[in-house]
């Protein structure tokens, strides 16, 4: 982009940076996750052509890491929207740098996630089945549908709060200025039409909520509707939902960490937005904790055969090292980590979150693999060790995260302008009145 | 409506695996390379479960064959997305190979683990096409298939009957392994048919059903003295 | 001419099939293979159905083959013949990939290059032929029709046998043998009984079955039959039925299906007998009446020159005491009273043994000892005992007159006596062929024949066999395949499948009652095969010019035809009929059976093609002398056979050279007891001399007859259906001593014997004795196929070469090994 335009005059000039200017770091990270992107692509026409055999699936394994990283990545997409939306219902003004960053990675590991259920089908040419003769009965189509439905909410409630940004970059012009025009819906930032955006908002911000709960319920349903032992478990819906969320920070925290770092971000995002949302880290850890302690108890007290059979299974079997991994990632780190002030430095935090990331994706493996590698049936127990393939599209599905996190980043700026204006216009006294409203006498004082 | 089912008499069973064979040379049943077959992609439609009991050198084992249990509430076919799976009047269980999409959720959601998946395109000399059952289909890739109770078998019965202008009798209708076990071990019939050997067995006070707990209610009832 | 629409229907068996695709979801352009959209273009095909025998083991079962349109796509029992009764066994099912297999033998085929360098050229028939008429009628002309062998591998019970051998006689030579030869296996009975019959056994009246080894479910003569019988017995409740108990080193189905599993050392079962024998005499338990009456030997007693000698009795009460016994077999000794107690006390009572079990270096003693329990409890010729079947009234072959050539050629040594005092017993045996070939002695071989057999893949000592093979001028096989034995052979003719191809099967060895089933060709041949008989009837009649003719038959099946008029004209038995079932009992039972009578012998014939056999359930009582043909014509614990024959050897060997006294015949013939008790059935350690710690045993498993149905992809999938290991071997081991070398489930394992190691996985169950490593018999081929070659390993390439030195049977279960986990 050419450097006529003017934008370092402008107080966030730095939002403005990354767009107008583009350095040899851009090129080298498209370049070679678009090569990762573009082998994972070949891998999978691999699969399409000889079949699923190309996997490490077998019966009874008859699910892999496509389920895993499908369930994962949808977990992970519950950083944005959710978290944005109840910052945004709850008025917390530390918000405004984050909300942006969190909605944008909900689009897009939605967008990846979803795909997954289609990558694990055996006939992908016959995906249209699901809408000719769909059986609404199935919990594949109430994922199908919950999915649709969130990422249909999730993208409008990105986009929407970008709108305002977006008639900036029209207004100072460039190459994609027809571009802009377009997605700016002529706005002109009228009193009228800040009003119908806040209404079109808010409404968003409430529907969103229910929404990406039922999805990561639904996805729970899955498992928990089926008579597997390990999977048919009443509290699957919060659990899910639950660790959905406690990944979504986390993957918020790193691509927050990251971009900080890497388009100089520090005086938006400061250590107050890391320690706040380290100690909803932290919460969520403990809630994690929580839900994992009742789900194994309630397992291991009743030690129905079959249930006792797989849980022992996780704690010693093959896969026992994934479990205890998980347990370390999920509890043990980030609970060291945040829980004292020392460690919960900025490092500290990107550790934990590394970590909570790692350790959710590792709690998915745990959930799929050892329940269908121990079938109810005294048959032998399975085994399953994932292909080439699987690892490729897995890499491939990251890859595309961060060629989306990083194009996007080309063409808008990742922390929401308008709002970051807004609230050093309106905030500070907002909150003043505000806080007063909530204090005793606050009501008298005014009048 | 009737309603099939299937008795093992394991008192009886040798566990030869004739009624393997049979199911899979009646039923087209592809053979999968031996890499895969010993890495959990064989394909039986029925298979031998063994599991040994006792302390050396007193040992027993509990040998089973196992067929698709056409539960008569299946939770594989509540499952399936594209209704590709599913129950009939009779109350078969069966599969719509052109419908199936590949999830694998019914496969999944079956506790009894006994469906089978192609993982590749199924292949066969060509001389070996040549004595393929013409009554039953050749799967593709990419599906989902298990034990049928040989509903083609039925359909020809239904015709034959149809023609002699009288009703099914119990023993018109046999699957291949009923008809081949060499013990005489498996029974089917109608459980609507009073008189039929596998209403009168299934009510036997050596009749099992496995995981009855489950409430799946399997039609393949076990017989067998042993606990 | 008007069709009605019902019968017309009735015919179309694959009309359904087009439904069936509707209903069951075949998409017409995706899922549907070829041959049935043609099929759907052209009309239903017609369906029909024709009754042959399966040839796929000896087991005799009577199948029915659906055609459609002519082609056969599946089989099933025939439910009215009497050995299986509609049963059958995963082998027979998978008999069309026998039929369409794409590595049959095509055409007939000549070596080029080396032997066993894998090439060859095809030949039209007559080339292929005119080879060896010329050969053979050189070797004639010479004089020497002798130096021609052949040897059957079929284990068929039939009439190829008779064929063969007239070929043979006729042609002018005493060398057709049989391997595996009944006649080797029958070797106990004849020490004991002096006859070679294999006896059958009334499982339906015994109250207990006591079983040595034979694994007589899955494997033996008749799996199917014995299942039958087995099933039945199991389908009948209430208190009195027949109790199971097995003895085996592992735990095969029969072991499996048994009431309860016996597991014993491996080679010592004999002994386990003995120390039954022992309680059996101690306590009273035997049939005192029968022993007195119709056996000898089992007193001690006086000879003509007034020496004593030892008795069965004193034998087993001196040596075979439960904690001997204990020691021996690993067999508990109040087992051993309790099984002795069971036995004794539960009349009747059956006890059998022998088989491919028997195969050990001890196998004819160890046999000896197990039937002579049956005569401790006088099980002969009663019901719930053992009896022996009438021979069929097949009408014999026509005389022939031979001329001097031949009478001069069948004078001649037979190729398979040994040349030293070895193997006395055996009818036949691989390892004294070989050393035949090698020696060149008595005469060297000038054409071997080789019938439906692999010797070179089921025996011992392979090396030598193949120096031997490559030392014969012209080897000659019939077989549909090219397999490890052929690939030394200089011609393959290539025989029809046993689907396109006519025989007939008598008497099933142990089957209970005498029967005959036609094979007949369900299909023409799909290649370019000849019938081995016919092969045969045109080179006889070659050899003989053109005057004289061994054959007078056009073909075979003219053959075939001529000798089951006898049957016909015979008046008994009938052929087998619908309602079978519910008599079948009473049949066996030999009550109430009428007899059919038949207008003319070609309504006989039409009726036998059309049901698939004949049958005669009503057998001619038999006197003990008749069962009983030895010396003495008793039971013989002291067996007086076996003492005349080395008495013969010693006098023979000590007129040419005065040293080979009883003391040499008996080292050769690994004979390490003395006195007396060499002729009575006893308990013969076997040579483990090098110090390893794991007894190699093999077993058969069901889906794999002998490793001949390796080419078969179904049965190589189900090979180890039991165990999950599909296409490849296992090694199955005690808890105990996996642990104990550190191997767990599926690891592989190194087997090593002094000739060698072999690679297999691990299947660890209680199922199998501490400190055996079982091993099933049938992969490892080198040759046969694409199905076969390179699959899993060959447990005999490992084997010492060791034999019953008896009955010349190689000693399969005779080597110790050691085993450690492969890295
Ligand atoms: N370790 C070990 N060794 C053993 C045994 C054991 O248990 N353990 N068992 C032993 C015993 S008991 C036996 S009987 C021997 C078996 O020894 P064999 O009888 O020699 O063994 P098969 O492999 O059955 O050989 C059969 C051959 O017949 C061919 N064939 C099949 N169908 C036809 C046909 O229709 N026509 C013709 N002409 N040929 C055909 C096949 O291609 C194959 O080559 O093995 C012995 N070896
Ligand atoms: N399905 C099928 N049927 C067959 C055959 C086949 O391969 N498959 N082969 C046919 C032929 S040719 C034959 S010869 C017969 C063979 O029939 P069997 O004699 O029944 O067969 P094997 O497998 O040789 O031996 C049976 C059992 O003996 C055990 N055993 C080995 N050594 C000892 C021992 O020292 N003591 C005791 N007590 N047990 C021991 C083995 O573990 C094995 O389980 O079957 C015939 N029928
Ligand atoms: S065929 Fe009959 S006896 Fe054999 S395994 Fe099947 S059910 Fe059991
Ligand atoms: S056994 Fe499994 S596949 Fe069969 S009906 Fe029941 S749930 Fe479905
Ligand atoms: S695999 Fe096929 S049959 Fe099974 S649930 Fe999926 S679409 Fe239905
Ligand atoms: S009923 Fe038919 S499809 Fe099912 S196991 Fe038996 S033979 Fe196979
Ligand atoms: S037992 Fe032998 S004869 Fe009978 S079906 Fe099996 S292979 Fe054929
Ligand atoms: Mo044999």
């Amino acid at each position: 982009m050419s450097k006529k335009i003017d934008y370092r005059n402008e107080i966030d000039a730095t939002l403005y940076k990354p767009i107008y200017e583009t350095g040899k770091g851009f090129y080298i990270t498209v370049g070679i996750f678009l090569l990762l992107f573009l082998w994972a692509l070949f891998m999978y026409i691999t699969q399409v052509w000889f079949g699923l055999g190309v996997t490490g699936m077998n019966q009874p394994v008859s699910w892999g890491f496509y389920i895993v990283n499908f369930v994962f990545f949808i977990g992970i997409s519950h950083a944005g929207t959710l978290i944005s939306a109840i910052l945004r219902l709850s008025k917390a003004e530390w918000r405004r740098p984050i909300t942006r960053m969190a909605e944008v990675i909900t689009a897009i590991v939605l967008a990846i996630g979803g795909l997954h259920p289609i990558l694990d089908l055996g006939r992908p040419d016959r995906v249209l089945n699901i809408f000719t003769v769909g059986r609404l009965q199935s919990p594949l189509l109430w994922d199908v549908t919950s999915i649709t439905a969130y990422f249909t909410a999730s993208t409008v409630y990105l986009y929407l709060p970008m709108i305002p940004d977006i008639a900036k970059l029209r207004d100072k012009g460039g190459k994609f200025t027809w571009f802009y025009k377009f997605a700016s819906w002529g706005w002109q930032g009228t009193e009228h039409q800040k009003k119908v955006l806040n209404r079109a908002i808010n409404i968003l911000m409430v529907m969103v909520i229910p929404i990406a709960i039922s999805v990561h319920t639904v996805i729970s349903y899955i498992f928990s509707m089926t008579l597997q032992p390990g999977w048919h478990s009443t509290i699957f819906g919060p659990y899910f939902v639950v660790g959905a969320i406690f990944s979504g920070i986390a993957a918020l925290l790193i691509v927050m960490i990251v971009f900080r770092k890497v388009f100089h971000l520090e005086d938006y995002l400061k250590k107050v937005h890391f320690q706040y949302l380290g100690t909803l880290l932290l919460i969520m850890s403990l809630l994690w904790f929580y839900f994992t302690f009742s789900e194994y108890l309630t397992g291991i007290f009743a030690a129905e055969p079959h249930e006792m059979h797989i849980i022992l299974y996780k704690f010693t079997g093959p896969y026992a090292i994934f479990f205890w991994m998980m347990v370390i990632c999920n509890f043990l780190i980030p609970v060291i980590i945040l829980g004292f002030k020392r460690f919960k430095t900025i490092t500290g935090v990107l550790i934990a979150s590394i970590a909570v990331v790692i350790g959710m994706w590792l709690e998915r493996l745990n959930i799929v693999v050892p329940s269908l590698a121990n079938p109810r049936m005294e048959l032998t127990v399975g085994m399953y060790v994932p292909s080439i393939v699987e690892w490729a599209l897995f890499i491939g599905g990251i890859s595309a995260f961060v060629l989306g996190f990083v194009l996007f980043s080309k063409f808008f700026p990742l922390i929401s302008i308008w709002e970051t204006e807004e609230g050093r216009k309106e905030s500070v006294k907002e909150v003043e009145k505000r806080v007063k409203s909530y204090l005793p006498g606050g009501e008298i004082i005014t009048k | 409506m009737s309603k099939w089912a299937m008795v093992i008499d394991l008192d009886k069973c040798t566990g030869c695996g004739d009624c393997i064979a049979a199911c899979k040379i009646e039923n087209n049943i592809a053979i999968v390379d031996p890499e895969e077959a010993n890495s959990g992609r064989v394909m039986f439609w029925i298979e031998m479960v063994s599991v040994y009991e006792g302390e050396f050198p007193n040992i027993k084992i509990k040998r089973f064959p196992k067929p698709c249990f056409h539960c008569e509430n299946p939770p594989c076919t509540k499952v399936c997305p594209v209704h590709a799976t599913y129950k009939n009047d009779e109350g078969l269980v069966g599969q719509i190979y052109h419908r199936c999409i590949g999830c694998r959720y019914c496969m999944v959601a079956c506790p009894y683990t006994v469906k089978v998946f192609n993982w590749y395109e199924p292949e066969w000399p060509v001389e070996f096409r040549k004595c393929f059952n013409p009554d039953v289909s050749v799967r593709t890739k990419g599906v989902v298939e298990k034990c049928s109770f040989c509903a083609h078998r039925l359909i020809k019965v239904k015709e034959e009957v149809d023609l002699e202008g009288r009703d099914i009798q119990d023993g018109d209708y046999m699957p291949a392994c009923a008809e081949s076990c060499p013990a005489d071990a498996i029974y089917f019939g109608d459980l609507e048919n009073k008189e039929s050997k596998v209403y009168n067995l299934a009510k036997s006070s050596r009749a099992k059903r496995e995981m009855e707990n489950l409430g799946t209610e399997p039609k393949v009832v076990y017989l067998s003295k042993r606990e | 001419m008007e069709i009605k629409r019902r019968e017309f229907l009735k015919l179309l068996g694959g009309a359904s099939g087009a439904i069936a695709l509707g209903s069951f979801g075949c998409n017409q352009f995706i899922d549907v293979p070829d041959k049935i959209i043609e099929i759907a273009k052209n009309g239903a095909g017609i369906e029909s159905w024709k009754n042959t025998i399966c040839a796929l083991c000896p087991g005799g079962c009577g199948i029915k083959v659906r055609l459609i349109d002519g082609i056969p796509v599946y089989i099933k029992g025939n439910p009215i013949y009497p050995v299986n009764q509609g049963g059958m066994c995963p082998l027979g099912h998978s008999a069309l990939e026998l039929l369409f297999n794409p590595d049959r033998v095509k055409s007939p085929l000549k070596k080029i290059g080396l032997p066993g360098g894998g090439k060859w050229e095809s030949l039209n028939w007559d080339e292929a032929l005119n080879i060896i008429s010329k050969k053979i009628i050189e070797l004639r002309n010479e004089g020497r029709p002798h130096q021609v062998v052949f040897l059957d591998g079929s284990n068929q019970h039939g009439l190829m046998k008779d064929h063969i051998e007239r070929f043979m006689k006729a042609y002018g030579s005493p060398n057709y043998f049989q391997f595996p030869s009944i006649k080797n296996d029958a070797v106990p009975y004849h020490l004991l009984q002096g006859n070679s019959k294999i006896p059958s056994y009334d499982f339906l009246n015994a109250k207990y079955v006591l079983s040595f080894g034979i694994n007589y479910l899955e494997e033996s003569y008749s799996p199917v039959y014995y299942t039958k019988l087995y099933s039945y017995l199991r389908g009948s409740t209430g208190e009195g039925r027949t109790r199971f108990v097995h003895i085996d080193s592992r735990m095969s189905l029969t072991s499996a299906n048994a009431d309860r599993w016996i597991p014993i050392t491996p080679g010592t079962y004999g002994a386990l007998a003995l120390g039954i024998a022992f309680v059996l005499i101690k306590e009273k338990l035997i049939d005192a009446n029968f022993i007195k009456s119709h056996t000898s030997g089992y007193e001690d007693w006086v000879d003509k020159n007034g020496i004593m000698h030892l008795g069965y009795k004193n034998n087993v009460l001196a040596n075979y005491y439960p904690e001997r016994v204990f020691q021996i077999t690993g067999v508990q000794s109040e087992t051993i009273l309790e099984l002795a107690r069971e036995l004794g006390n539960n009349h009747p009572s059956l006890v059998l043994g022998g088989d491919g079990s028997s195969n050990n270096t001890n196998g004819t003693f160890s046999q000896m000892a197990v039937h002579s329990l049956n005569a401790l409890l006088g099980n002969f010729e009663k019901d719930g005992g053992i009896f022996y079947v009438d021979e069929t009234p097949l009408k014999n072959l026509p005389h022939f007159e031979l001329d001097d050539i031949a009478k001069q050629g069948i004078e001649q040594n037979p190729f398979g006596n040994s040349l030293d005092m070895a193997f006395p017993f055996a009818d036949f045996s691989i390892q004294t062929l070989i050393q035949n070939i090698l020696a060149e002695k008595p005469y060297p071989i000038s054409v071997l024949f080789i019938y439906k057999g692999n010797p070179l893949f089921q025996t011992l000592n392979h090396h030598e066999f193949i120096e031997a093979l490559k030392k014969i001028p012209l080897v000659v096989s019939f077989d549909s395949f090219i397999n490890e034995t052929n690939e030394y052979a200089n011609i393959i003719l290539p025989d029809h499948t046993f689907l396109e191809q006519w025989n007939i099967i008598s008497n099933v060895p142990s089957v209970g009652f005498s029967h005959i089933g036609i094979q007949q060709p369900v299909i023409e041949p799909i290649y370019d095969t000849r019938s081995s008989a016919d092969i045969l009837i045109e080179l006889g009649n070659k050899a003989y010019g053109n005057n004289t003719k061994p054959f007078p038959f056009e073909d075979y099946v003219s053959e075939i035809k001529y000798r089951v008029e006898g049957v016909y004209n015979s008046g008994e038995g009938a052929i087998v009929t619908e309602g079978l079932k519910g008599s079948w009992l009473e049949f066996l039972n030999q009550r109430g059976w009428h007899i059919g009578t038949y207008d003319s012998f070609d309504e006989f014939w039409n009726l036998l093609l059309e049901r698939g056999g004949w049958w005669n359930p009503i057998r001619k009582k038999k006197g003990f002398s008749e069962i009983f043909n030895t010396p003495t014509r008793k039971f013989e614990f002291y067996s007086q056979v076996l003492k005349n024959r080395i008495d013969d050897i010693v006098k023979k060997k000590g007129i040419d050279n005065s040293t080979h006294d009883i003391e040499f015949v008996l080292g050769r013939l690994n004979i390490k007891t003395r006195g007396d008790v060499i002729f009575l059935p006893h308990h013969e350690p076997i040579p483990y001399d090098d110090g390893m710690p794991i007894y190699l045993t093999t077993f058969q498993p069901i889906t794999n007859r002998d490793g001949h149905a390796s080419n078969l992809p179904l049965m190589q999938e189900m090979f180890g259906f039991l165990t999950r290991h599909y296409w490849t071997s296992w090694v199955e081991l005690n808890p105990e001593t996996a642990s104990a070398y550190g191997i767990s489930d599926d690891d592989w394992v190194w087997i090593e014997s002094v000739n060698g190691s072999i690679k297999a996985k691990a299947k660890i169950h209680p199922g199998v004795m501490p400190s055996v490593a079982a091993v099933p018999f049938g992969l490892g081929h080198t040759s046969y196929g694409r199905y076969a070659k390179d699959y899993g390993v060959n447990p005999n390439s490992i084997m010492k070469n060791l034999y019953d030195t008896i009955n010349g049977i190689p000693a399969t279960q005779s080597t110790k090994v050691k085993i450690s986990k492969a890295k």
